[in-house]
């Protein structure tokens, strides 16, 4: 599609630039997978984003070697914003919109406090991860794949991945089955926040001036990757490689629409086209409209 | 009749004689004290639209450093309205609550700001808009507006594209948002100057490609007009740090970065100097990002509030800074040891610049 109508979209120069972008959605829609098969929604994403990038950014400061200490710093305060997420929404009970909402502030307001909103340059080490090739592929395309692998991997083929499922599919007949539902509902946020963290340092290391507010690319299109990779908002199974593949079209989206060179308000509306369409093929459903369209097969059935 | 008119010459004179003295003895009183700043004391408010990044800040320090030879100036409050312009509002009534005498208003969200310009000049307060135009007329809505001619920027941009593409050439234009008025009207600026010489043909959205100022849009963007346009002869934006992430992508699709006409800053300057060698083409020429221009604005409150000698105009030149091909004013710079988001074209040392980006 992109080929024919708008082929400068799909050359070589403007796939390595799409391709480490898209890895990262897809990083960041794999945790927002996670939270919706629980029937949550994690709009913290825009704030835990922000947060890691700015933490990895800022605290090395251009030096390299403080690069690992700020990754683990970035994994300690997502491992703190995940326990609260999944505290509040798994133990307290409280509304997932509510409470993500109101960690999303929390977070933000970290993220001024640390870097008074102003950006830092990327320490050469990382930017080299994110501006790299490996076989002609940038590098970010193999931490993706990766990423997607384990986690698709721990949930389809792992007991405890299994037992996630079932906890999302349906909360009340886990329980009785004598799964800790909570601690599987709550978990999804743990989960969510590191994948956030990983594709924030990815983020991180494409963009060489990220600003503070990185985050707020993500809040939409990661959950348009859920919805569009065909993980019902309702909570159970989850298609963690469609998800991915979504983060892939909704990059190349973007890229093409670039591409079509028309004018930034058509730009917005074919992008939002082109996700209704999408997402209309999931969730919408074509069979029983068609049913209720054209009743000839139940008019003959109905007794007279 | 006649001595009458006599008397009155003399008198004259005598005054003016007085006022010579008294000058030259408060000059010479009080050497370091700039004409702007007057006997009064005052107390100075400033607000932000927006204050979340290096530019700014460096720009609040600049008018903090600028209020601070005064020493009528008893002290400095500033607010700072994140980009939300119901808390630009707010802060601006909350100074005026508060009692400043004069007021420096940095007005982002453009004409929603001026009613409440209006209703601080109206209690009274000296109130002085920069930069972003709110609108309204100065007398009426505010005391003076103190804006700076981006169509100059875009002038300077244009001829300096003719020196280095004498034969012509594709020009791409990227700004901010949508419809912005710096963008626009820089734009006319360059029109202004490579038209007439039917050589320069404006390639990508018209009359700008719109980054929002954003890295990684502008990655984006750019690389899309690599891949459509083969040849790419100058690059001119207004932002010249946001195309340091993307300016790479030239080299990834195997072509030499072009010729830069933009705005400084220390991590382009960087850039330049560590590429131009493997890129004969990337020649550069900045303007200055101007975060003087707060300077001025608080010349003028200043000298309104406390009746010192206003300045001689509400216009902020605009400034050509680096050039790489003649080296004037200045060659292309580089601090490698201090951060990348400082302005080295600021008045504030970049020694200064760099503890406030870092603290």
């Amino acid at each position: 599609m992109s080929q024919l109508v708008a082929s400068s979209s799909v050359t070589r120069g403007t796939l390595l630039t799409m391709l480490p972008f898209a890895s990262a959605l897809a990083i960041a829609g794999l945790g927002q997978t996670l939270v919706v098969m629980q029937g949550g929604i994690d709009l913290s994403i825009a704030g835990g984003l922000s947060l890691y990038v700015v933490i990895v950014t800022k605290y090395p400061a251009g030096v390299n070697g403080r690069l690992w200490p700020a990754i683990g710093i970035a994994v300690g305060a997502a491992i703190v914003a995940g326990l609260l997420n999944g505290f509040l929404i798994g133990r307290m009970r409280l509304n997932p919109i509510v409470a993500t909402l109101g960690t999303n502030a929390l977070l933000f307001g970290a993220v001024l406090w640390y870097s008074a909103g102003i950006p830092t340059t990327t320490t050469a080490r990382l930017s080299k991860v994110g501006g790299g090739l490996w076989l002609g592929i940038p590098i970010p395309v193999y931490i993706a794949v990766v990423a997607t692998a384990f986690v698709t991997v721990v949930v389809k083929l792992t007991a405890a991945g299994r037992r996630f499922e079932g906890v999302g599919a349906n909360a009340t007949s886990a329980f009785t089955a004598g799964i800790q539902v909570r601690r599987y509902a709550g978990g999804a946020y743990v989960w969510a926040q590191l994948l956030y963290c990983l594709a924030g340092i990815v983020h991180a290391s494409i963009v060489n001036q990220p600003t503070a507010y990185e985050g707020n690319n993500y809040l939409l299109p990661s959950v348009a990757a859920v919805v569009l990779g065909g993980t019902s908002l309702l909570g159970g199974r989850g298609n963690l490689i469609a998800t991915a593949v979504a983060a892939l079209f909704l990059s190349q989206l973007d890229q093409f629409v670039l591409a079509l060179g028309v004018s930034y308000a058509s730009r917005t509306l074919v992008q939002a086209g082109a996700l209704a369409v999408g997402v209309a093929i999931y969730t919408i459903d074509w069979r029983g409209i068609a049913r209720r369209a054209f009743p000839r097969r139940a008019a003959t059935l109905a007794p007279t | 009749m006649f001595q009458w008119r006599r008397g009155a010459m003399l008198m004259v004179a005598l005054g003016c004689i007085a006022v010579m003295v008294s000058a030259a003895s408060s000059s010479a009183r009080t050497d370091a004290v700039p004409s702007w700043c007057g006997p009064k004391k005052i107390t100075l408010g400033l607000t932000d639209g927006f204050g979340g990044n290096s530019w700014r800040l460096v720009t609040t320090a600049s008018a903090r450093d600028e209020a601070a030879k005064c020493p009528s100036v008893k002290s400095l409050s500033y607010a700072d309205g994140q980009g939300n312009t119901q808390k630009a509002i707010s802060d601006i009534q909350g100074m005026v609550a508060k009692g400043v005498n004069a007021l420096v208003v940095f007005p982002d969200a453009g004409k929603a700001i001026l009613p409440a310009l209006t209703s601080a000049y109206k209690a009274g307060v000296v109130t002085v808009p920069y930069r972003v135009t709110p609108g309204g007329k100065a007398g009426v809505n505010y005391n003076v507006f103190v804006d700076t001619p981006f169509v100059n920027a875009g002038v300077d941009w244009g001829k300096w594209i003719l020196q280095v593409l004498p034969k012509g050439g594709n020009v791409l234009m990227l700004s901010g948002p949508q419809g912005n008025s710096q963008g626009l009207e820089e734009n006319k600026g360059l029109h202004r100057v490579l038209d007439p010489t039917h050589k320069y043909k404006f390639i990508g959205a018209q009359p700008f490609e719109v980054t929002n100022w954003d890295p990684s849009l502008t990655q984006k963007v750019l690389s899309a007009d690599i891949a459509k346009y083969p040849k790419i002869d100058v690059i001119v934006s207004d932002f010249g740090p946001s195309l340091v992430g993307a300016l790479p992508e030239f080299t990834k699709s195997g072509r030499t970065i072009p010729a830069l006409a933009t705005s400084d800053g220390n991590v382009l300057g960087c850039f330049w100097q560590k590429n131009h060698a493997k890129n004969p083409t990337f020649k550069l020429f900045t303007v200055s990002t101007q975060n003087d221009h707060a300077r001025l604005a608080i010349d003028w409150a200043v000298a309104l509030a406390t009746g010192g000698k206003k300045p001689a105009t509400t216009h902020f030149p605009a400034l050509t800074f680096e050039n790489s091909i003649t080296g004037k004013p200045h060659p292309v710079e580089c601090r490698p040891n201090l951060p990348g988001d400082i302005y080295l074209s600021a008045e504030l040392p970049a020694a200064v610049q760099a503890k406030l980006v870092k603290k």
